[in-house]
């Protein structure tokens, strides 16, 4: 076991497991942040999975075509956009079942850029790091939090904005109550479907910065299998934080600190801990608090329930 | 009535068009010519030798999670983890299986009953977590994939658990024992065709599950469990009890369909070893055939192959210069295209219900 | 027809009406809400608007308040035609509403419920201030920083009020505001809006199917019928029996129908059919605690009981605690302490299908909550409680399905394209005899009967009590929930009262009358 302990002390000890934790941390709130939007207002928003791979191959497309890291990040934006777009019509003009347009159009999606993939140059595309100066000088936590590539930064705007829109703005308001109580809500003028139909294109919007991100600012190849299951995570960490934007963010950080955890010890050659089962974690640990906590607390009223007016 | 059924008729035709011109489109926009690539496709699902009885043994099992997907959704459940079952179904049925080791024709059921087994085992645990801590199955269901992934892909590098002994495996490290001849499911030849006898088990349980969704005081309680579980309590169907049951016949089937993977003789999808990522996306693509049919036990058959033959007919389709994922995309467009005209209609439907009972008639 | 204040005998208006409405026509599909509808209101005075369940009243409000877009007509709001397509635009020229059932969303404090529905900048503390002003000037104070779903019923309606006078209106639309209050509460509310009226020139309008309300508070009424209006005219002109006749079409006699419309007879007693003493209750609850949930009344150490042979009425102003007496009697929750006995023996509450089992029948008071099944067939709705009968050996006998479906449809004169028709294409009427229907055909110890007749027509309900009555005739021990005191009073054997979770009183319906029972609805201890 002393081995053991040496080995995890040498990754706290090592800068490269928090910068590695930050980018895992960032990639997951991008995806979270947008999904505890749409959740609050009443949608399970699976495709979170397929905007993220879009927002990635939006950003490919776009440095394709113009060698701009910005009109990538832009493309990306398009991207999940474009997902949110079917999940939003289909399930809240619509009003088919959301998990089925959200499966599916995960299913689509892969299916879409392993199709087009080839039409793509093959070029590494890796966004320049952006050193704060002083900050990224701290010790240990420096560079995860401020020595990042440039796209990164955009995560420590998202959160707030998230945070201002969903609770300080009349907006906000209107999205909580269409989550709770839509019928109230569309008695009282606010346009219930509407607002679910945005609250899904904002979690586009952030999760096509999030697969942009992944490609510019982590992987700098695109690949169809990059995104891998992290989009679930993204919708864990929300029902892991109990649906509030404090335990979405614990519950993002929890998660990429296991990740990043796993790929430490790899690297450290240790063979102790089977990796395939650390990889397992941050899902049997969402599972785990959702048996733990699902009776305390208290999803949004109307979640996953289409509002159709008149109709309970 | 009639007036319905043309809508019905016109709203299916418009949508399914309107896919098929998309990716036709998509077809040429990537430099391709969409005749040639539909032409592959016929003939790698149909029309080329020994291509039928490829894809009804492709189709067996994806009408078997979609049967099971029926019965869950049935009462209600909403179960998105066949693809993890199956995996884990299929890791139980090669872990007793190659254990237990009796004759041959024997061990198959044995298999089969296993993997059903397995199945049920994984579906149970986010039943169980439903019915007894209220923990949605949507969510859990979906993360236990990943982690049924990650459990068979560890299994596979243990030689106690399911790695085949390293005098079998050759130089690969993650791969199961393969299964003796003996202990594969029969082939039968009709008209030059393999047809693999999965084929008819699937058949012979759709027409068990459509009797016992429709006919069965069980089904019809099931039923009631998925409309309107407030009534169902007050007549007695236990959530725990039928909601659980339903769910662990879900996974039952998505496991049986992995060990007829294994076990099927017609199409060999990785030659009767168990590998990582052996399930190969047939959960996800069961679970889309429930969902377009509806409930519907027949039109999953319909739909159970005609994706099996967009999957069987990609392989023909590189040779036309086109990158044969573009079936992916079909079947995701198709998917889409088949949810709409139900919507549509249940909008109308309940529209005009609830006008004429806010109008008193 | 002259479309200025038809029918006002005697007007003493002359000012430009605050709202006028002209050839309002709406159709859903095949079905005609409102057929050229004419409706005028003005500032200080009160204007009931009367009429059965479907009879467009709701349709033609949720048109002046912008929910629903009309097919034809105008809309004239002081003079100036206007097109109000949602609630804002009807909040910014003036119209406020107060729910039936409320607009409020129960996971949100009093002040963003009452933010709710306006446009511009959210001000958390502008809100809060105008909430205390709001406060002061009618005298309705609610606090402002309370979780709506920890209020209870009477509060939510205040929440309710001020959310709509929040923006000042001159026009306020009150849709069957009594449901929740006392008469006590009643007499305040209508106290109160009738100085709003006189004092501050404001146009009121109060839909309601209750004559005596209508007449007591109104200036003005306009009654509706299958989309129409059939009659208008000035209150002190009005009669109950005349108002009657008008509502429903046709001469109103029975004791019943007058009951229904919400005209109360007192000392109107029918034939008391006493218990034999020394029987067993069908139906008793030893100090029975059980709750629903968070955010409603529970119960709390109920006793009661019901013999065969009888009806009880439980009368109680909605929330306190009706819920989850039925919610009990049907399975769906458990006892926390006491026990339910029926027929003499002890039944497990909360366990699936017990109370079913033990012969205890129920109308739920939602039905679609927990009455039928809106995506079966009706044969299979009339089914569902015990499939035993149309069954062997686990299988479904398909002809002996039918055969039942159809008797029972028979029987009961349910409307609909036939057995395997689809539950939700019948009307809210039919729908509830099939409840019916199924339930009585189960020949039960104990029918729980809450608020059997809400959302009926004045026919439906006459048939309804007199199948009620007959199954208490037949030997049934009927328990009968509700809020309407007129239907407990022409119903009732006995009646005791349901106040913030306990029961109190319990009273031969020959000893009550109406005041007694209205304090003792609003807490009085008799």
């Amino acid at each position: 076991m002393g081995d053991f302990a040496s080995v995890v002390w040498d990754i706290f000890t090592s800068e490269a497991t928090y910068t590695i934790g930050a980018l895992f941390a960032a990639l997951l709130l991008f995806g979270a942040a947008g999904e505890l939007v749409a959740e609050r207002a009443g949608t399970i928003n699976i495709s979170v999975e397929g905007m993220l791979l879009a927002g990635a191959f939006g950003g490919a497309v776009g440095f394709d075509l113009t060698d701009s890291v910005a009109v990538g990040v832009l493309f990306g934006i398009g991207g999940g956009m474009a997902v949110a777009s079917v999940q939003a019509e289909m399930s809240h003009r619509l009003a088919a079942d959301q998990f089925v347009v959200g499966l599916t159009l995960n299913i689509l999606v892969l299916g879409l850029v392993g199709f087009l993939d080839h039409e793509l140059a093959p070029v590494a595309h890796k966004a320049a790091a952006w050193r704060v100066p002083l900050f990224a000088d701290l010790p240990l936590v420096g560079e995860a939090l401020f020595g990042q590539p440039w796209p990164f930064y955009l995560v420590y705007l998202c959160v707030p904005v998230t945070w201002w829109l969903l609770f300080r703005t009349r907006w906000g308001l209107e999205v909580r109550s269409s989550g709770e109580d839509p019928r109230s809500a569309d008695l009282s003028g606010i346009d219930v479907n509407k607002r679910r139909r945005q609250s899904i294109y904002l979690t586009g919007l952030m999760s096509g910065l999030g697969g942009a991100f992944l490609l510019f600012a982590q992987v700098g190849v695109f690949d169809d299998g990059m995104v891998g299951g992290r989009g679930f995570i993204a919708i864990a960490a929300v029902i892991f934080g109990g649906w509030t934007l404090k335990g979405t963010i614990a519950g993002s950080v929890l998660f990429a600190s296991a990740l990043s955890f796993r790929l430490s010890l790899q690297a450290q050659g240790y063979e102790g801990i089977n990796s395939e089962l650390l990889q397992a974690l941050p899902f049997l640990l969402t599972i785990a608090g959702m048996a733990i906590f699902a009776k305390r607390v208290r999803p949004p009223a109307a979640l996953a329930r289409p509002f159709i007016r008149g109709l309970k | 009535m009639k007036a319905r059924a043309g809508e019905w008729i016109a709203l299916y035709t418009i949508s399914v068009l309107v896919a098929l011109v998309l990716s036709g489109v998509l077809v040429e926009v990537s430099g391709g010519d969409w005749w040639p690539v539909l032409e592959a496709l016929v003939d790698g699902s149909v029309r080329g030798p020994q291509r039928w009885g490829q894809t009804l043994g492709i189709a067996a099992p994806m009408l078997l999670v979609g049967l099971g997907t029926i019965v869950s959704s049935r009462a209600g459940l909403v179960n998105i983890g066949q693809e993890g079952q199956l995996l884990f179904g299929t890791a139980v049925a090669v872990y007793f299986g190659f254990r237990i080791g009796g004759p041959g024709p024997l061990n198959v059921l044995v298999l089969l009953a296993f993997g059903a087994l397995g199945g049920a085992v994984w579906a149970g645990i986010a039943g169980v977590l439903r019915t007894h801590r209220g923990v949605p199955e949507v969510l859990t269901t979906l993360l236990m994939v990943t982690v049924a992934g990650q459990v068979v892909a560890y299994g596979l590098k243990k030689q106690s658990l399911l790695l085949a002994p390293a005098a079998s495996r050759g130089n690969r490290n993650q791969v199961s024992e393969q299964l003796a001849a003996d202990n594969r499911l029969p082939v039968l030849r009709v008209f030059g065709n393999e047809i693999p006898s999965a084929t008819f088990l699937a058949v012979i349980l759709a027409i068990l599950v459509a009797f016992a969704m429709g006919r069965t005081v069980w089904g019809v309680r099931l039923h009631m469990l998925g409309r309107n579980p407030r009534i169902a309590r007050r007549v007695g169907v236990s959530e725990q009890k039928y909601g659980l049951a339903a769910l662990l016949v879900g996974g039952a089937f998505a496991g049986l369909a992995g060990a007829v993977m294994l076990t099927g003789g017609g199409f060999q999808f990785s030659n009767y070893r168990l590998v990582p990522g052996f399930s190969a996306g047939i959960g996800w693509t069961g679970l889309l055939v429930a969902l377009v049919a509806r409930e519907k036990v027949l039109a999953a058959v319909g739909a159970a192959f005609v994706f099996a033959a967009l999957r069987n007919g990609s392989g023909f389709v590189n040779s036309t210069g086109v990158e044969s994922r573009i079936t992916e995309v079909v079947q995701g467009f198709l998917v889409l295209a088949l949810l709409i005209p139900p919507a549509v209609m249940f909008l109308r439907d309940r529209r005009r219900s609830r006008a004429a009972s806010a109008a008193g008639v | 027809m002259s479309s200025d204040s038809p029918g006002l005998v005697g007007a003493d208006v002359v000012s430009v009406p605050a709202v006028e409405l002209r050839g309002i026509a709406k159709r859903f599909g095949s079905v005609v809400a409102c057929d050229r509808v004419d409706l005028s209101l003005h500032r200080g005075r009160i204007h009931g608007i009367l009429g059965e369940n479907g009879a467009g009243k709701s349709t033609l409000m949720n048109i002046l308040i912008g929910l629903v877009l009309p097919d034809g007509g105008s809309v004239c709001i002081d003079g100036k035609p206007q097109l109000i397509h949602d609630p804002i635009t009807a909040a910014r020229l003036g119209i406020g509403m107060v729910h039936q059932h409320f607009s409020l969303v129960d996971a949100l404090t009093v002040w963003e419920n009452v933010a709710l529905g306006e446009s511009g900048r959210l001000d958390p503390s502008e809100v809060r201030n105008r909430i205390g002003e709001i406060g002061d000037h009618f005298g309705i104070v609610v606090e402002p920083d309370v979780r709506v779903g920890d209020l209870s019923a009477g509060l939510r309606q205040r929440v309710e009020i001020v959310k709509c006078l929040r923006h000042d209106p001159n026009i306020v639309i009150f849709d069957e505001p009594t449901s929740v209050l006392t008469p006590d509460e009643s007499a305040q509310l209508f106290q109160s809006l009738r100085e709003v009226v006189t004092a501050e020139g404001r146009a009121v309008v109060l839909i309601s199917h209750k004559l005596d309300e209508v007449l007591a508070a109104t200036d003005d009424i306009t009654v509706m019928r299958q989309g129409r209006v059939v009659e208008r005219l000035n209150t002190k002109l009005a009669s109950a029996p005349a108002l009657a006749r008008a509502m429903v079409g046709r001469e109103v006699s029975l004791r019943a129908e007058r009951a229904a419309l919400g005209v109360l007879s007192v000392g109107d007693t029918h034939d008391h059919v006493a218990h034999s003493t020394g029987e067993l209750p069908a139906l008793e609850l030893r100090h029975v605690s059980a709750s629903t949930g968070r955010s409603s009344v529970a119960l709390d150490d109920v006793s009661l009981s019901v013999f065969p042979g009888e009806i009880l009425g439980l009368a109680g102003v909605e929330g306190n605690g009706q819920r989850p007496l039925a919610d009990l009697l049907s399975s769906l929750v458990p006892a926390t302490s006491g026990e339910v006995v029926v027929a003499g023996e002890v039944v497990v509450a909360g366990r699936p299908g017990a109370m079913t089992r033990a012969g205890v029948a129920v109308i739920p008071e939602d039905r679609h909550d927990s009455g039928i099944v809106l995506d079966m067939t009706v044969a299979e709705n009339l089914a569902l409680v015990d499939l035993a009968q149309v069954s062997r050996n686990g299988i479904v006998d398909i002809r002996q399905l039918e055969r039942r479906a159809l008797d029972l449809i028979d029987e009961f004169g349910v409307q609909c394209e036939g057995p395997h028709a689809p539950m939700w294409s019948l009307s809210g009427g039919n729908q509830q005899r099939v409840v019916l229907a199924r339930e009585l055909s189960l020949d039960p110890a104990v029918l729980v009967a809450a608020r059997p007749t809400r959302g009926l027509d004045v026919g439906a309900i006459d048939y309804l009590n007199d199948r009620l009555r007959a199954a208490a005739a037949g030997g049934v021990a009927v328990l009968l929930i509700s809020s309407e005191l007129e239907e407990i009073l022409d119903l009732a054997d006995r009646i005791a009262v349901i106040y913030r979770g306990h029961v109190v009183g319990d009273f031969p319906r020959s000893d009550v009358d109406v005041q007694q029972l209205g304090l003792l609805m609003g807490g009085a201890t008799p």
